[in-house]
């Protein structure tokens, strides 16, 4: 008797102490992500003002119509989409291709992930800032897609252009993003036993043919992984387009849901109508991340 | 056809070795730029044909950079902004992270898997989404402008305890009992052993909250308006809007932001590429 109540008082005591710990996180994330994430999904019913000293008032689905009904919005939901399709397929296609290359290569592997590596280093503005000079009129850019297409004296309007400004900050995207990606493939090619890869080699199995059948189903954890990262941060891309746009580029083209919830809150003071876009934004990413979870719930259960 | 063979061997490996080194090399190509043109006079930058060599040096370039279009030196102001922000969050995320991950590593209670699911839950929030409410607690506490108004909505996150209690949930359970028969407290357990010994994580942790403070310019573009409480991300959009920019000067300005990134990467890379991998076992 006297043997229990002891354990149970020591396990008592372990759980107080388990909350004591825990404590700082729960009260962390619960003032600095819970609330505000219930506060934008309230507040897009209501006509909030950004330093308005009148009371907000409740307004239904007048935010979610007004904002679901502009051109502006569906404009800025085109651009998001344009730039993740392009970035995620280039970005995608070669950081595998570049891993491929690089777990064949017997030297020098660390020293060219490295190199693919380093532009993900920058911070995001100072990439923006060195392509902002290469992408102009007289800059490289233009220097060098006209020598390769012999085509000297002809400016591509990487700036100004609209369709141009678009393909530029993808430019910017694919380049930073290209290693970071290209390792965690690396990481992932690497789990495969080499086995597998030996016993497919000895049944007359080509590299092509090895790395349809081998490489890229068992590579399968790694592509949904790097798919799903590459999905979400293109939707939150913000600080290319910020620069470019204060820079003198066009805004519409390149006006991307961050971008349009930053300025509806700062510059048009509407706090509504910016939670409305974030709380979409938010919907979008809690899709996302279903997705990633049902599939790789799915590779769990068939392995 | 018996000689094709070896040849086709011999020269798959050579042609990848040339696409490879032809790659990473237009891969560096803009930061050869950057670094070149940030000692050129803006019209050598945008001459035609570039040349990559500066014929004229200008070192004056960076005393530009720092002093400013208006030679108030506000970068090196920003400059320290950046530092005193990154080096707290990544102080702060370390400790903070590995004191909730060691509840949940080591401590058996009732909603403990609760809590765990909730903290982790808090990934899938953007950050876009939760900026103007969190923007309107800081207007409400006062804190706008200020080093408290940038460092507290990111003084830690789920992504750090995950690494933490990851890294914990390995840690001897025989060294932690043995402290609590000496009589130890569960603080000074936690401080005197299990702290010093997550040096690993905790490094690469650090390190990753470091870089991505760094990098950020939507929080303190909301929270930081006057040029004093600037950090470099915001200082480097304002600079390059400006009318009279030189381009010189601009590079310069990108050189002197990547200097730390640059110095962390080399001097710890192992933490730097650590964090993918560490992101890559917790999804398995």
């Amino acid at each position: 008797m006297i043997g229990r109540s002891t354990a149970s008082g020591l396990e008592w005591n372990r759980a107080k102490w388990g909350w004591i710990f825990v404590a700082p996180g729960l009260a962390f994330f619960s003032i600095f992500s819970f609330y505000p994430m219930l506060n934008a999904i309230w507040t897009s019913f209501f006509n909030k003002r950004l330093l308005s000293l009148k009371a907000p008032k409740f307004i239904g689905l007048q935010n979610y119509q007004r904002v679901l009904g502009s051109e502006e919005f569906w404009n800025s939901a085109r651009a998001t989409a344009t730039f993740t399709v392009g970035v995620f397929v280039p970005l995608f296609i070669l950081s595998l291709l570049f891993a491929v290359l690089v777990t064949t290569m017997r030297r020098g592997r660390r020293l060219v992930q490295a190199a693919l590596y380093s532009p993900a280093v920058l911070s995001s503005v100072v990439a923006a800032l060195i392509w902002l000079l290469m992408l102009d009129p007289r800059g490289l850019a233009n220097q060098f897609v006209n020598w390769v297409s012999m085509t000297p004296g002809i400016d591509h309007r990487w700036l100004s252009d609209g369709r141009m400004v678009q393909v530029s900050t993808m430019i910017v995207y694919v380049w930073k993003y290209l290693g970071y990606f290209t390792i965690l493939f690396v990481t992932g090619i690497g789990k495969i036993p080499d086995s597998v890869n030996e016993a497919a080699t000895m049944d007359g199995a080509g590299p092509v043919r090895r790395f349809f059948s081998i490489t890229l189903p068992l590579l399968r954890p790694t592509t949904v992984l790097v798919s799903v990262m590459i999905l979400i941060q293109c939707m939150k891309t913000f600080s290319t387009q910020y620069l470019f746009t204060q820079s003198g580029a066009p805004l519409a083209p390149v006006n991307v849901i961050t971008l349009n919830i930053y300025n509806t809150a700062m510059r048009d003071l509407n706090i509504g109508r910016a939670s409305v876009m974030s709380t979409v934004l938010f919907l979008f990413m809690l899709g996302l991340t279903w997705v990633q979870l049902k599939v790789s719930k799915k590779d769990e259960a068939g392995l | 056809m018996t000689r094709l063979v070896p040849l086709r061997e011999a020269a798959a490996p050579a042609l990848r070795t040339v696409f490879v080194a032809a790659s990473c090399a237009v891969v560096l190509v803009p930061l050869a730029f950057m670094l070149g043109s940030s000692f050129m006079p803006a019209i050598d930058i945008m001459r035609m044909p570039y040349r990559w060599i500066p014929e004229t040096w200008m070192p004056a370039n960076y005393l530009r950079a720092l002093a400013g279009n208006d030679g108030t030196w506000m970068f090196l102001r920003n400059i320290l902004n950046s530092v005193i922000v990154s080096s707290s969050i990544a102080v702060s995320t370390v400790v903070l992270s590995s004191i909730v991950g060691y509840g949940l590593a080591k401590f058996r209670f009732r909603g403990r898997d609760a809590v765990f699911m909730a903290i982790m839950g808090t990934m899938m929030i953007p950050f876009e989404t939760v900026m103007i409410p969190l923007y309107l607690i800081i207007v409400k506490a006062g804190m706008q402008n200020s080093y408290a108004g940038l460092i507290v909505p990111f003084l830690m996150n789920a992504f750090g305890v995950f690494i933490m209690r990851q890294y914990l949930i390995t840690f001897p359970e025989e060294m932690l009992d043995a402290a609590r028969i000496d009589g130890c407290s569960e603080p000074r357990i936690f401080r005197e052993i299990v702290f010093r010994n997550s040096g690993p994580a905790a490094a690469t942790l650090a390190v990753l909250s470091f870089r991505q403070q760094w990098d950020n310019l939507l929080w303190p573009l909301l929270v930081a308006q006057e040029e004093k409480m600037k950090t470099i991300p915001a200082y480097i959009v304002k600079f390059a809007a400006e009318k009279h920019a030189d381009e010189g000067a601009m590079m310069a300005v990108a050189v002197i932001a990547s200097l730390p990134v640059f110095v962390l990467f080399f001097t710890l890379s192992k933490y730097f590429l650590g964090g993918s991998a560490v992101y890559q076992a917790g999804k398995e």
